[in-house]
């Protein structure tokens, strides 16, 4: 928790320090940080690009820089066009999808770790021990040395192809409940001590004092759940087999099964909807960049 | 720091109620199933189960493909922990001395870090392309004849870059917090006492980003093992063929294209035991961690 | 969405509004793009026909994600009526005894007439049993075939090889014309299955497994293929042969691009083929070694079958069995063979196709049918091994390692044999 004190007197001293510093570095420093940018953003810039080209000419001769004209169309097919027998099934639907579970898995995510993690560090109860080490132990296991298992559990529940199948089991690892435990060690015992002679009981302190008091934390955890969440792949890929359940990370790979086979791979598709997939984070990511980055680096605690 | 606690019979029980509750459905219970089932053949259809001890782990392990791909996960992990560790540090330390456009550097090094790692894949396979990749054309000017998707190495460097190009954003916002958390009053005594930028920066600056680091570390393996399915899938296009898997994807293509339950089983849970291993050498680290920081 | 079906769809919803009693069926099904439209517009064809039952095809990913969900829908009793089954994937499904409704016995329970000599002959073994039922329903079926650049090879001034010993005298004069001679997709199901098929060799000991999995062994470490890839190799040494990966596109790019004169691929990229290449070019039989035979036979077919699942009650079984008479019917056929570049299985179909002289304006189009239907062998009509799709990608990774020069022919055959029937005996047990 000590990174909140310290922003303030970097930042002001920052001018005194940097004018001790040669002229030479800060053109390297320059120089460094451009190519950084080229390197991380230049492949996103060309996939962009690529993606306004019609599918043919891709094919033929690779990613494109430029513009190809075919923007509009493309992004509305991705969007519009009505796939399945159904025609129900669109971009759009899609997007959904991925609000549902980005949105589903954080929230489900916050509401379950902050209550457990309020039971472990303010209850004193015989299985405490017992119920830490067991949720200790999913940090150990990430779903993917476990996915066959789960599948086959989730389908003995019916649950496949349903939000609650996907999102329940994402929820199972407790890195959430570590986060609010931490937390709430740093608030101060004197809250609870003025809560008691205030009369409050353990569920009125709960909602009354911690949930407010964590308010900055859970929006950051909620961000980056989202971001997790969203972007989930290997889970989704097996879980939903009807399509309208697909989110749009899910329905990249829908586009790549036809590069397998000998038709011309719609690589137009498949990459405007890299794009639109890839939108949401980042939109969210670069507004709430304060708060993200806090409560990202807070994990480390 | 002891706590003020509440006691009461049943409310903590009913407040983890959600949390056990999930865990138990979705975690032991699964986990207990791959450990069982580890030691049987199943029909898929019916799920008729034959026993055949530890014939499922043999079978795993023995395989000339498994130790390749063990050996590639391992190289896999160490490369892409440790470059994108360095390039996200050197990226940090320059956005920390920079004044001029700093916010907007940082904004744009840390996009790629929202993108999904099966996009990071997409977008890598095209760059890569064997036959039409601006980058295997790039490498061709050095006269490097890259050939993504036929030659084992060359396809396994393309999916280092990727992998590492997708987790350097990581890297990048935990060491500038890091760095801008370092009281300006070290700084100021470091730049007074060493004169030399890189001196200082490796014998004052870079221990104090220890913990960072190793922090770091741990994670950048966690990503390297396990969140780099969607890249891998994407770049071998579903076929596998001659080229480089990691154990994870090998798990799913015996179990989900191959159907061979019990087989992926079996190398479920020599995964688990393998994270088992590293979270207790990450403890042991932990423990020494603590002194200097 | 073509105006077309934007029609044929509507009218059918017009349709299922006015009768109500209707017997849903539903059809899990691999195939995306453009073909996934072929296959609605089949449904909707079969839906206007009648007006007894509605069939609802489900796009489900590739063929491996159709089979693990479709085994998944099983377990759970949620199983669809028909699902569409890769040939990798055939032993399982029909191994899994009580799981599928023999197409025969399906079609013959309704009442329908059926004889299975109607069926092209390349096609009718694939997926039946060992008496020659017809467990499956052949749907989309292809075979590999050679497809060759016309101004290539006029420019080099020779004719495309019926054998591989005409290949090998050919490929210099190909190379002095500026292009690399030959290229390959997919070569466990053609410099495998189908090599095998073609010279009329035992690719599995229990009648190519047909007879059962218990004991059966592959049969694939012999001299014949592996002085093929012997000298596989060596082309590839010369300039003669492009290996490109395991993976079908980038093998088929470089024949696209006109920097390969000949490829050899299947039946079904001819569809494929026609829009993106802007070269003449046409088709030929798949290549044998006159060392190895002088009396080459035919190839058998890859792609897909349909197959019926149990538990589903009579009417809907009918209602399958009324599907697959229309499926195989010659006009709905030709329609599906003119649309996507996949084979006719039967013979009226094919006769009808000839009627119509389609094949005077595409005779690449024939290349395929008549191949199937060559001189049949002992060997000729398939195989039948589980875990199949891990072998494949076995024999893919192995040789991967013989191209890039990391193992010798000699060895990956034998680890082929060995993980091969390592596979096979696992399989075996799950019986």
């Amino acid at each position: 928790m000590a990174t909140t004190e310290m922003d303030v007197p970097v930042a002001r001293a920052k001018p005194a320090l940097s004018r001790r510093s040669f002229g030479g570095v800060k053109i390297y420093d320059h120089i460094v940080l451009w190519i950084g940018v080229f390197l991380m953003m230049g492949p996103l810039a060309v996939a962009f690009m690529t993606s306004t080209f019609d599918h043919v000419m891709i094919h033929r001769e690779g990613m494109q820089v430029g513009w190809g004209g075919e923007f509009l169309s493309t992004y509305d097919t991705v969007l519009n066009q009505q796939g399945g027998f159904s025609g129900e099934i669109t971009g759009w639907l899609m997007t959904k999808n991925s609000f549902i579970l980005g949105i589903g898995f954080a929230l489900g995510k916050i509401v379950v770790s902050m209550l457990a993690a309020y039971a472990i560090v303010y209850f004193r109860f015989p299985l405490a021990g017992f119920c830490f080490w067991v949720i200790f132990l999913t940090l150990l296991l990430p779903l993917e040395v476990r996915i066959l298992p789960s599948y086959e559990v989730v389908q003995q529940l019916g649950l496949l192809n349903s939000y609650t199948g996907l999102i329940l089991p994402l929820i199972a690892s407790a890195t959430g409940t570590f986060f609010f435990r931490q937390f709430f060690k740093s608030v101060p015992n004197e809250l609870l001590e003025a809560a008691r002679i205030d009369g409050a009981n353990a569920w009125r302190f709960f909602v009354d004092i911690l949930v407010p008091l964590s308010r900055t934390m859970m929006a950051a955890i909620f961000i980056i759940m989202f971001v997790v969440g969203w972007n989930q792949y290997l889970w989704p890929m097996l879980m939903t087999t009807e399509e309208q359940y697909f989110t749009l990370v899910r329905g990249i790979r829908n586009v790549m099964q036809s590069m397998i086979g000998a038709d011309i791979p719609f690589y137009n598709e498949a990459l405007a909807m890299a794009m639109l997939a890839m939108l949401p984070p980042v939109v969210i990511i670069l507004i709430f960049q304060r708060m993200f980055i806090k409560g990202l680096v807070e994990q480390e605690k | 720091m002891a706590k003020s606690q509440f006691t009461n019979p049943w409310f903590p029980y009913l407040l983890l109620a959600p949390q056990m509750l999930i865990i138990g459905v979705f975690f032991l219970w699964p986990a207990a199933e791959a450990i069982w089932s580890s030691f049987f053949l199943q029909d898929p259809f019916f799920g008729k189960s034959t026993y055949v001890g530890i014939n499922n782990y043999v079978d795993a392990v023995t395989g000339s493909d498994y130790r390749r791909t063990a050996w590639f996960t391992t190289i896999f992990t160490v490369l892409v922990a440790f470059l994108s560790l360095f390039l996200g540090l050197m990226l940090a330390v320059s956005a920390d001395r920079v004044l001029r456009g700093r916010s907007a550097y940082k904004t744009l090094l840390m996009w790629v870090y929202a993108i999904a790692p099966p996009v990071a894949g997409l977008i890598g396979i095209m760059l890569f392309d064997q036959h039409i990749g601006p980058l295997v054309e790039f490498a061709a000017l050095f006269g490097w004849n890259m050939r993504v998707g036929v030659d084992y190495w060359d396809t396994g460097i393309a999916m280092i870059v990727v992998a590492t190009w997708k987790q350097i954003p990581y890297c990048f916002i935990f060491f500038l917090s890091g760095l801008q958390s370092i009281p300006s009053s070290v700084k100021e005594a470091a730049s007074i006492d060493c004169r030399s930028e890189t001196r200082r920066f490796w014998t004052i600056t870079f221990p104090l980003l220890a913990p960072t680091t190793f922090f770091l570390l741990i994670l950048n393996i966690t990503y390297a093992m396990f969140e780099t399915f969607g890249t891998i899938d994407l770049m071998v296009k579903g076929e596998p063929g001659n080229n480089p898997v990691t154990l994870v994807y090998k798990v799913y293509q015996d179990g989900f294209r191959g159907l061979d339950v019990g087989g992926s089983a079996a190398q479920s849970v020599i995964l688990m035991l393998l994270v088992l291993v590293l979270t207790v050498v990450q403890f042991r680290l932990i423990e020494r961690r603590v002194h200097y920081s | 969405m073509h105006p077309t079906k934007f029609i044929l769809i509507g009218a059918a919803t017009m349709f299922a509004g006015t009768a109500q009693a209707q017997t849903e069926l539903t059809w899990w099904h691999g195939m995306g793009g453009q073909l996934g439209e072929t296959v609605n517009t089949l449904a909707t064809m079969f839906n206007e026909s009648q007006s007894e039952y509605v069939l609802t095809p489900t796009y489900k990913g590739g063929y491996e994600d159709t089979l693990t969900s479709t085994i998944a829908a099983f377990r759970a009793g949620e199983q669809p009526n028909i699902v569409q089954v890769f040939d990798a994937g055939a032993a399982t499904i029909i191994g899994a005894d009580g799981a599928v409704i023999p197409a025969e016995d399906l079609i013959i329970n309704a009442g329908i007439d059926f004889d299975s000599n109607d069926y092209i002959s390349g096609v009718r073994y694939f997926y039946a049993d060992s008496e020659g039922k017809m467990v499956g329903m052949p749907f989309n079926s292809s075979t590999p075939i050679l497809y060759y650049n016309t101004e290539a090879l006029e420019k080099a001034g020779v004719e495309p090889p019926k054998t591989w010993e005409e290949f090998q005298a050919i490929a210099p004069a190909i190379v002095e014309a500026g292009y690399t001679p030959l290229a390959q997709s997919h070569s466990p199901w053609i410099w495998t299955e189908n090599f095998h098929s073609r010279h009329n060799l035992p690719f599995a000991t229990n009648n190519n497994g047909f007879d059962g999995s218990d004991g059966t062994e592959i049969l694939v470490n012999n001299d014949a293929i592996k002085a093929h890839f012997t000298a596989a190799k060596e082309w590839m040494d010369k300039g003669w042969y492009g290996y490109y990966g395991a993976g079908w596109g980038d093998n088929q790019t470089p024949f696209e691009n006109g920097e390969v004169a000949m490829w050899l691929g299947s039946s079904g990229s001819f569809g494929g083929l026609r829009n993106s290449v802007e070269f003449d070019f046409s088709a030929t039989y798949l290549p044998y070694w006159e060392a190895v035979t002088t009396e080459p036979t035919q190839t058998f077919i890859g792609g897909a079958a349909l197959f019926a699942l149990s538990g589903h009650d009579e009417a809907e079984n009918t209602g399958t069995a009324e599907f697959f008479k229309f499926l195989s019917s010659p006009e709905v056929q030709l329609m599906w063979h003119k649309e996507t570049g996949y084979v006719p299985i039967t013979t009226a179909a094919y006769e009808l196709a000839t009627e119509e002289g389609y094949y005077e304006e595409t005779p690449q189009a024939e290349v395929g049918i008549k191949q199937l239907l060559l001189p049949s062998g002992e060997n000729s009509k398939g195989y039948r091994m589980g875990f199949y799709v891990q072998i494949r990608d076995v024999m893919n990774r192995e040789y991967g390692k013989i191209f890039a020069g990391e193992t010798d022919v000699d060895s990956a055959f034998s680890v082929i044999e060995e993980e091969g029937n390592k596979l096979l005996n696992r399989f075996a047990q799950t019986n």
